[in-house]
């Protein structure tokens, strides 16, 4: 990165909007402080609109369906975007419909296509497995950074709790009242009550 | 809401016209010396700080704090007082 007190007020402040830094005209009275700001926004590495993560993946379907959107918490989606999501690919059509609907129990993927913001996929293809219900299980069978992923998708989800443990709950619960339902007593093998 | 001093409410009174930085709340001999060291010798040349920073908080406490090595307290008694002589006169 140049020095930044090379820079011109104007880059200096289109440096704090890269970074999403609230600021006001850069004088001379006000530079030293935003240069400052803008160290320190480096420095901890914070992404600029412009800066993808490598490690995410971003998943496409058809174009008029909802698409699988990865959020960090650190950047909003903005209008930023200038990575062309041109290398779409539309996948087996029949399923959509139903992936929309699991999209849906899922609130914060319900975004159409032209909401996504390109700062963090890969412009890979994503074929998607129908039968997979787990998004990020599907994952590992495509070649792209699978491996990186499948740790990091609980924690990229927005969900709290992965969707595998719902499922162990739901399978445990089922179990339980199974059990408790079959250790039930019938009417005939009770006596003494009226 | 924490009470304000009565160099709060001195400044806040009535416009500030000529006073020295020393007159802001939150800056005393010491804050308003190195502050006139670096050119903010009068209230209103910080209100012009204030101002270009948008009179947004975060940016001039950091600002005050950069400048003057002012702490926590002295840059929320400042930016206050900015701000309400702001509200009341601006």
């Amino acid at each position: 990165m140049a020095l930044l007190s090379r820079k011109t007020a104007q880059e200096i402040s289109e440096l704090l909007d890269e970074y999403g830094i609230k600021h006001g005209p850069v004088v001379d009275s006000t530079r030293g402080l935003y240069e400052k700001k803008i160290k320190e926004a480096m420095g901890k590495g914070k992404r600029t609109k412009y800066e993808p993560l490598p490690d995410k993946t971003f998943y496409r379907e058809e174009e008029d369906e909802v698409t699988y959107v990865y959020r960090t918490p650190v950047r909003s989606e903005g209008a930023g975007d200038y990575r062309d999501s041109g290398s779409y690919m539309s996948s087996r059509p029949n399923w959509n419909e139903r992936e929309f609907q699991q999209e849906m129990s899922y609130s914060t993927y319900a975004r159409p296509r032209s909401e996504y913001r390109g700062r963090e996929y890969v412009e890979e293809p994503y074929l998607y497995d129908k039968t997979s219900s787990y998004r990020n299980s599907s994952l590992t069978s495509t070649p792209i950074k699978s491996g990186q992923d499948a740790p990091k998708a609980p924690q990229s989800k927005s969900r709290l709790i992965p969707l595998w443990v719902q499922f162990m709950f739901f399978l445990a619960v089922a179990v339980f009242l199974y059990i408790v339902f079959s250790s039930m007593e019938t009417n005939e093998s009770l006596e003494g009550i009226e | 809401m924490s009470s304000t001093s009565q160099k709060h409410k001195d400044f806040v009174a009535e416009p500030m016209g000529e006073k020295p930085v020393m007159a802001l709340a939150g800056i005393g001999e010491v804050l308003g010396k190195r502050l006139a060291e670096k050119g903010f010798d009068k209230a209103y040349v910080v209100l012009g700080q204030f101002l270009v920073l948008k009179k947004d908080e975060e940016l001039f406490r950091d600002w005050i704090k950069d400048t003057c090595g002012a702490n926590v307290k002295q840059q929320g008694d400042c930016y206050g007082c900015l701000k309400e002589w702001c509200d009341a006169f601006l």
